[in-house]
């Protein structure tokens, strides 16, 4: 009986005008989407594999000499541009696609032969690329805005009337009178709606992938079709949210015309205008330094510093290549040593808490299912704000790495005094390159399904939720 | 009867369900974000008042002679109080400019003093004017999709046509009324707004601002009038109401959320770079090649014949040489920067010296303005005008329209920002003046600070007043008059069909 009424359910849906509406604003953006990215990946991953080859190259150059990869550093590490790029934008202009791991800004030289320089250190670019941007501000044409946009006002419209109207017309009786229980009906019409609207996602998202794909514009392994899989997933949960939303309003309000009402008002706040609203209101709750104070702090920090170590004192103590370790040598070593770790800390005292502030601000505008769609499919398309945080773990595992190969290297030289920092202390033979740790940065299944599954779990929260109360409405309510 | 039939309209539009719920959605908008906003801009303006002090303290700490000016000076754009209004490009772009007379200063080198967590950019802002422009045309398209077809479904329409009322008087009361319910919801947000403002104390309004925040309530109405138009012309050209709501929020959710975007999403991916980029480079780098080839053959022939003054005075103190490049926004700068102590022994050589910046200085000048021309022309071409396409594609959509049209009024569009680089470009003018007065070129006091630091008292400040009202007016007319105009279409095609209708 279910499938009879989903049957009659869908040839009324393929018959309406919202239906060819549908399909032309669907195919249509997924279209524009497709030529937009057409060749956007391919140019991303040959600009990616040029920075990374002149990066080790930099490194090659350094590896002539241990001191060297001291002082200068891994260079600079590259996040992996996704393929799935098209699919979400998420902010990519804001994130910085790089990390540093840079010569530090300590350097002293003095008239008597005293030379010292500071070792490296990792550092996070902060970029403010928006300074400059005079274009109009405006979302962009992805997956994720025909998801959490269009495809949401889509299910509002297809089932605004879905209850409301046969009830008006007194068919809502006439098939009640049957022996087909209210809950069936509900199943059903929810069935309907689901199965035309995700038929058409499909096609359209299907003509956006053929187009994609036969330009060669992007390449698509088993991780990358797997992911697609996911969120066209989250597509289907993020959609049964507001077709069940359209259902229960339908349900217990009996005009169509305030049923769409309510409907849309819901739909602007709830989809459109919260995130936005949730994001500035809560970003207030948590504020991090401004630059100019992140300045002045560091500029305190190095005060303190100096008060702790009175570098001028040994300004005279010049390091020399004796074994052990000279007073001078050791003094510097451990001057530099610290200089780096406390600028190095510093920096990720402030990305950490720039990072707990956005946290907490995506986190209250989960509230809003649109905002955790575009998560969950940022986390499954590798790209946007998760994506950094991991790039960034990723980016200090390395760093420890790094630094621990070094460290590993010069105690195996038994030449070198082990003070490390300045250049009479350390090891200063030339270093394998290939026994280097080079960076790799990788987006993997796992990490991004790891990252999504809370956004995920919301969403079928809030299906779950919105599918009781329309089912007790339906069933309570009069005929 | 006109006058009842307008009170008819009015109670019927006021004691809907969809009024309430429209009015009840739109205040408590506006008063969290307005809320929000002000925080905001308060915490902007302690910032520029900090950066303000800061970079001027810095100033007289770090400079003692003329030539450490460059660069020195720190100018700083307040934040706009009406970006509660309309946040336009207010927040968002550089707010921070250097000065110095090597460079002409313009938006591309602008930085910014307030500078937050740069991720905060992931959530865009929501401001008075976005949500008139969702919620508020949302609202106008409901009152209007069953106008004539609700009545005409309902009978009532030909009851009412029995009376000696034209179709014309008809028409005209329910615009009327249904503008008057539009009204509404924008002038208690606005005065909402306007407690709010007066609340936190913070926000001092000019005068002139009055009349903009006036501007901005007269725009408003206008856009809704142009949704109300636009519902009503789809009510009495559709025989359903139910087809001419679903009509209605085809089109209204294309305009107001989709074609916007589209827009953008198509520029910014299409929108091929002019190749003028590198050509204009390297016309600057000539310049500045011609610049130091006139420079160092004033070195040769001078007395201190072939030797660079960098190497030859004998002294002790700093000096740099800035040379800033930067191809891609055509950043370019040679300023050489001194504050030495003369030893007795290179006394004999001040004269020399003296002539040497008297020379150079004048033509950096002259170089930096040669620059400017080549810049501008090139970053016009290349960014604003990429800018402009966008926004004239947008304006098919009578949102956009209104976005730009507001923005205009605040002051916060970009005419607004480049008002304040033209003041600062004007500054740095009164500047140079101010060193050719001093004859500073050829001053001791422009490299060395052995006879004493400058004084910097009669320096002339930096003040910066928002662009006065009838500019932000002329930028704001042409999309007001498009406004008017779909107006006016609208009505008038409106009148047509509902004249020629069989009731």
């Amino acid at each position: 009986m279910i499938w009879h009424i989903t049957k009659r359910e869908l040839y009324d849906h393929l018959n309406s005008l919202r239906f060819a509406f549908t399909t032309v604003l669907l195919i249509a953006l997924m279209l524009v989407n497709a030529i937009g990215y057409l060749g956007e990946y391919t140019a991303q991953s040959t600009e990616y594999q040029k920075k990374i080859s002149a990066s080790l190259d930099k490194m090659r150059s350094n590896a002539d000499n241990l001191y060297n990869l001291f002082r200068e550093g891994p260079g600079t590490l590259y996040k992996k541009p996704s393929a799935l790029s098209f699919c979400v934008n998420g902010g990519e202009a804001f994130i910085p696609e790089s990390a540093e791991g840079v010569r530090s800004s300590f350097g002293i030289s003095s008239d008597d032969g005293l030379s010292i320089e500071g070792i490296w250190q990792m550092a996070y670019p902060q970029s403010n690329p928006n300074l400059w941007n005079i274009m109009p501000d405006y979302t962009n044409t992805d997956w994720g805005d025909i998801i959490s946009i269009v495809l949401s006002l889509v299910a509002v419209l297809f089932t605004f009337d879905a209850i409301s109207s046969e009830r008006e017309r007194g068919t809502l009786r006439l098939t009640l009178s049957n022996s087909i229980s209210r809950g069936t009906v509900l199943v059903s019409k929810f069935l309907a709606a689901l199965v035309t609207i995700s038929i058409l996602f499909l096609i359209a998202a299907l003509i956006n992938l053929f187009l994609l794909y036969t330009s060669g514009s992007v390449l698509l392994g088993p991780s990358e079709w797997g992911r697609l899989g996911v969120i066209v997933l989250i597509a289907f949960i993020y959609l049964s949210i507001f077709i069940t939303l359209g259902l229960l309003i339908s349900s217990r309000v009996s005009n169509s015309s305030t049923s769409l009402t309510i409907l849309l008002l819901i739909w602007t706040v709830w989809v459109v205008l919260l995130p936005s609203t949730l994001g500035a209101l809560t970003s207030g709750l948590q504020p991090t330094m401004t630059s100019d104070e992140f300045g002045a702090h560091r500029q305190e920090m190095h005060n303190n510093l100096d008060a702790q170590y009175d570098f001028r004192r040994y300004t005279d103590n010049i390091p020399s290549r004796q074994i052990p370790a000279t007073e001078g040598t050791l003094f510097w070593s451990k001057y530099v040593t610290e200089y780096a770790k406390r600028e190095e800390k510093l920096s990720e005292e402030h990305l950490n808490a720039q990072i707990a502030q956005i946290q907490l601000a995506r986190s209250i505008t989960r509230i809003s299912p649109a905002s955790s769609v575009r998560y969950a499919i940022e986390s499954m398309a590798g790209t946007g704000f998760t994506r950094h945080v991991q790039f960034l773990g990723h980016v200090r595992r390395y760093g420890n790495e790094f630094r621990t190969f070094l460290i590993e290297t010069d105690r195996a030289d038994p030449e070198s005094p082990h003070a490390i920092g300045p250049e009479e202390g350390t090891s200063q033979k030339p270093v394998r390159f290939e026994s280097i740790p080079k960076f790799e940065d990788r987006v993997s299944f796992s990490g991004a399904y790891n990252a999504a599954v809370t956004d995920i779990l919301l969403l079928l929260l809030f299906f779950a939720v919105l599918f009781a109360s329309a089912y007790l409405a339906f069933v309570r309510v009069e005929v | 009867m006109f006058l009842t039939l307008i009170r008819r309209e009015l109670l019927a539009n006021l004691i809907t369900f969809r009024f309430l719920v429209a009015m009840v959605v739109t205040l408590s908008l506006v008063v969290a974000n307005t809320v929000v906003l002000i925080a905001d801009y308060e915490r902007r303006l302690t910032s520029y008042d900090t950066a303000v002090t800061e970079h001027h303290q810095r100033f007289l700490r770090r400079t003692s002679t003329y030539s450490q000016v460059e660069g020195a000076i720190r100018v700083d754009r307040p934040p706009n109080p009406l970006s509660i209004f309309n946040a336009g490009l207010d927040r968002r772009l550089g707010n921070s400019i250097a000065i110095g007379h090597t460079l002409v200063p313009t938006l591309w080198d602008t930085r910014s003093h307030s500078a937050d967590n740069p991720f905060l950019n992931l959530f865009s802002s929501v401001d008075l004017v976005l949500i008139f422009q969702v919620i508020l045309s949302l609202l106008a398209l409901l009152f209007a999709h069953d106008a004539i077809a609700g009545e005409r479904e309902a009978g009532t329409l030909r009851l009412m046509l029995t009376n000696a009322v034209s179709r014309s008087v008809i028409l005209l009361a329910k615009y009327i009324s249904a503008l008057a319910c539009l009204t509404l919801p924008v002038v208690m947000s606005l005065l909402l707004a306007l407690i709010l403002f007066s609340v936190s104390g913070s926000i001092s309004l000019t005068g002139d601002d009055w009349f903009r925040i006036g501007g901005i309530l007269l725009t408003s109405i206008i856009y809704l009038s142009a949704f109300y138009l636009i519902g009503l012309l789809i009510s009495a050209s559709t025989r359903r109401t139910a087809t001419a709501l679903m009509v209605s929020m085809v089109i209204w959710s294309t305009l107001v959320l989709i074609y916007p975007s589209l827009t953008v999403f198509t520029v910014n991916r299409f929108w091929q770079t002019p190749s003028q980029l590198e050509s204009s480079y390297h016309e600057i780098e000539q310049i500045w090649e011609s610049f130091e080839r006139e420079r160092m053959d004033f070195l040769r022939n001078d007395a201190i014949e072939g030797e660079d003054l960098n190497t030859n005075i004998l002294y002790s103190g700093s000096w740099e040489a800035p040379h800033i490049s930067d191809p891609t926004t055509l950043r370019y700068s040679k300023a050489e920067i001194r504050r030495l102590r003369i030893k007795p022994e290179a006394e004999p050589l001040m004269p020399h010296v003296k002539a040497y910046f008297q020379f150079s200085e004048p033509r950096r000048i002259r170089a930096a303005e040669r620059t400017w021309q080549i810049r501008q022309k090139a970053l016009n071409h290349i960014y604003v005008r990429k800018a402009n396409v966008a926004k004239n594609l947008m304006r098919f959509s009578p949102a956009a329209m209104y976005d730009f049209a507001t923005e205009a009024w605040a002051g916060t569009d970009f005419h607004g920002i480049e008002n304040f680089i033209t003041t600062v470009q004007r500054y740095r003018q009164t500047i140079i003046d101010y060193f050719y007065d001093k004859k500073a070129f050829s001053s001791r006091k422009w490299f060395s600070v052995d006879q004493g630091e400058v004084d910097w008292s009669d320096l002339p400040r930096f003040s910066y007043r928002r662009r006065d009202i009838w500019k932000g007016m002329q930028h704001a007319s042409g999309d007001i008059a498009c406004l008017l105009l779909i107006n006016v279409v609208l009505f008038m095609t409106t009148f047509l069909i509902f004249v020629r209708q069989e009731v």
